[in-house]
């Protein structure tokens, strides 16, 4: 078997401000082969944005991260600029949540691919560069590219200017793509087509895609496994069918509850059923206790009792169902009761 | 390109018209007869309708504005016989006092309005970028602390005071610099530079305030900015990303400098009354107190019109550094 794409161990991402320190990651491990997408799924403030950077050592100031990233046999934790200038962009590229931010409001489209091939390789001619940038154009399926090369930011729709970030990114054939919230500042059509677009690259580059997402529809239409983040660490992690039909831990289960499905009426012999939401808010990371994260949250804490509140669970495995490979949960409990309790 | 200028220069001219009728109007809405300058201390009734008649300022506000327009095409003359005088077109009127047309006053002041504004220019945007971009680099330091307080500063302090205690301080108490006076540029550089080093400070100082502060808070949006998160993400390197981070900042600033450059060159009635500077400003000021119609109308057109012009540049910069600004 060859060596995974991304590989991810005993991760800790902390924010240092005022004297104060926070864990925003902890003790995150996890790998993943080209080819396939691994989601990153949780709330805002869950630790999923700060793990994507943290792959790409794109952390803002006073973050700092420990333990090991490899990606593509590139050590990311040690490497120096240098070495990180040379893999970002190349090996690992990025595909933001907002186009319109991420791209530079003062370079036209043809600027910013042509920027990422000749950061990678100089003896590139600008002419060629240009030529590159209006191809990947044409291959993520944006009409006219040549015209379109010309074109600033701001002239483009909000799909289209997703469009161009992919370009951007899959311009030098990452190995592994961080796609992060890349689907949320679109409608729901575009999601669509963006969603399948990424797929297609994916199948035609074979690379690995980190997928950060707190859609399950999103997650559920394009990841292979998904990895649940609560307050920084995990929470869950298996296949896409383990995570959607017998979720282990009682936040993942809530999540399921808490997502609108097309088929709730049949599910519930067409009685008419409400969303469930998750209660109370996500825990400070501040003043993080010694027991489970999720526990103030959790309608079935009680049922464990102490043990929730002084003692944080570790990933334990779980049944799979048939060809479902790993399959974690950070949870004391076992076995779940069925998703109605769980939500309370 | 060309018709838009062309357009804006149109503009400019009836606007600069309609500047002149204003302050023609505004001038004899004031109490003070410009007769009463010119006659001399005992001025018995006659004498002043004689002197008020010679400088025709015994006219309407209308009569006078038509009169100041057709001395633009056509030259002015006042008075009849040995008292005559002419000011040839383009004529924006002649200052009795002076004994001399106003466009001559003007060309005669423009040196010493230039070379301060020239130098205070210069020097606010050294300061102002300067400490505006090292503050927003280390934010939160000493330096980002003082010179927040400084453009807090030079934000509220009134120009006079700032000039009067570089006079006092330098001037005076260090004996370090002059106080007052000009040396013409061609005459030796040193001692003009030299003696403008004191009026340069203190308009440098209340300008660049607001330098620091838009370099300040742009440089920290663009430090923030996404997209040059994700140029990182492509590969480039600090100092790429940091040179690309400029852009976004010069934009303000431009836009900001493009009018205090003009609003300088119309001269800085303040600083120049402090340091005894005979520039443009100075000019201004003699002529509300002497009731010199000529000047006032000569000055302010001058001053409005470096300021359409200056406007103009701006608006023909901020595309080529902002392509988001397109003219329609």
């Amino acid at each position: 078997m060859p060596d995974p794409v991304l590989q991810v161990e005993d991760l800790c991402v902390s924010f240092t401000s005022g004297g104060v320190t926070a864990d925003v990651v902890r003790d995150l491990s996890v790998s993943l082969d080209g080819g396939r997408t691994l989601a990153v799924v949780g709330e805002s403030g869950s630790g999923k944005t700060i793990t994507g950077r943290a792959i790409m050592r794109l952390l803002p100031r006073g973050a700092s991260a420990r333990g090991r990233i490899v990606v593509a046999g590139r050590e990311m934790l040690s490497a120096d600029e240098r070495e990180l200038r040379r893999a970002r962009g190349s090996d690992v590229a990025m595909v933001f949540q907002d186009s319109m931010s991420a791209l530079s409001p003062y370079l036209d489209i043809g600027a910013h691919i042509a920027q990422a091939v000749r950061l990678h390789d100089p003896s590139v001619t600008r002419r060629a560069a240009r030529a590159r940038a209006v191809e990947m154009l044409d291959r993520v399926g944006i009409p006219e590219p040549a015209d379109a090369v010309r074109r600033f930011p701001h002239e483009f729709s909000g799909g289209m200017r997703q469009r161009a970030v992919i370009a951007m990114a899959l311009v030098n054939r990452p190995a592994l793509l961080i796609a992060d919230e890349p689907t949320t500042a679109l409608d729901v059509t575009v999601q669509a087509q963006i969603l399948a677009l990424l797929r297609e690259l994916q199948q035609e580059y074979g690379m690995a895609m980190l997928l950060i997402s707190h859609d399950f529809g999103v997650v559920g239409s394009a990841a292979d496994d998904v990895l649940v983040l609560y307050a920084g660490r995990q929470a869950e992690y298996g296949s896409l069918r383990d995570i959607f039909d017998q979720p282990a831990h009682p936040y993942t289960a809530g999540l399921r509850a808490a997502t609108p499905r097309l088929d709730a009426r049949l599910d519930t012999g067409g009685e008419r059923t409400r969303l469930r939401a998750i209660p109370g808010a996500p825990t400070s990371l501040r003043d993080a206790g010694p027991g489970c994260a999720f526990a103030p949250r959790c309608g079935l804490a009680d049922q464990v009792g102490e043990r929730c509140v002084v003692e944080a669970p570790l990933p334990t495995v779980r049944p799979t169902s048939e060809g479902g490979g790993l399959h974690l949960a950070a949870c004391h409990l076992d076995r779940l009761p069925a998703l109605k309790e769980v939500a309370r | 390109m060309i018709a838009y200028i062309a357009r804006r220069m149109v503009t400019a001219v009836f606007m600069l018209l309609a500047i002149a009728f204003v302050t023609i109007a505004l001038f004899f809405g004031a109490s003070k007869d410009p007769a009463r300058a010119m006659c001399g201390k005992p001025c018995p009734p006659e004498t002043r309708a004689k002197v008020s008649a010679y400088m025709q300022t015994d006219q309407s506000v209308v009569w006078q504005y038509t009169e100041f327009v057709k001395g633009l095409f056509v030259g002015r003359t006042y008075g009849e016989g040995a008292q005559q005088v002419h000011c040839d077109a383009p004529c924006f009127g002649y200052s009795f006092p002076n004994r001399s047309d106003v466009t001559t006053l003007i060309a005669e002041r423009l040196p010493v309005t230039l070379s301060l504004a020239f130098g205070a220019a210069v020097l606010c945007l050294v300061v102002g970028i300067g400490l505006g971009a090292l503050s927003a680099i280390r934010k939160g330091g000493i330096v980002d602390r003082f010179s927040t307080g400084f453009a807090m500063f030079g934000l509220s302090v009134p120009t006079f005071l700032v000039g009067l205690l570089v006079v006092q301080v330098f001037g005076f108490m260090l004996n370090a610099l002059p106080y007052s006076g000009f040396v013409s540029f061609s005459e030796s550089p040193t001692d003009w530079a030299w003696h403008l080093i004191g009026p340069w400070m203190v308009l440098s100082f209340i300008l660049a305030a607001g330098y620091i502060r838009v370099t300040r808070t742009q440089l920290l949006n663009e430090l923030s900015a996404d997209h040059l998160v994700a140029m990182t993400a492509r590969g480039a390197s600090t100092r790429q990303v940091n040179r690309h981070a400029v852009r976004g900042v010069m934009v303000p600033v431009v836009a900001m400098f493009a009018l205090d450059v003009t609003a300088l060159l119309g001269g800085s009635v303040i600083a120049e009354r402090v340091f005894s500077l005979h520039g443009l400003g100075d000019l201004l000021l003699s002529g509300v107190n002497e009731s010199d119609l000529s000047i006032v109308v000569g000055v302010t057109l001058f001053s409005a019109f470096l300021i359409i012009v200056g406007n103009l540049i701006a608006d023909l910069l901020m595309p080529l550094l902002d392509p988001r600004i397109r003219r329609a």
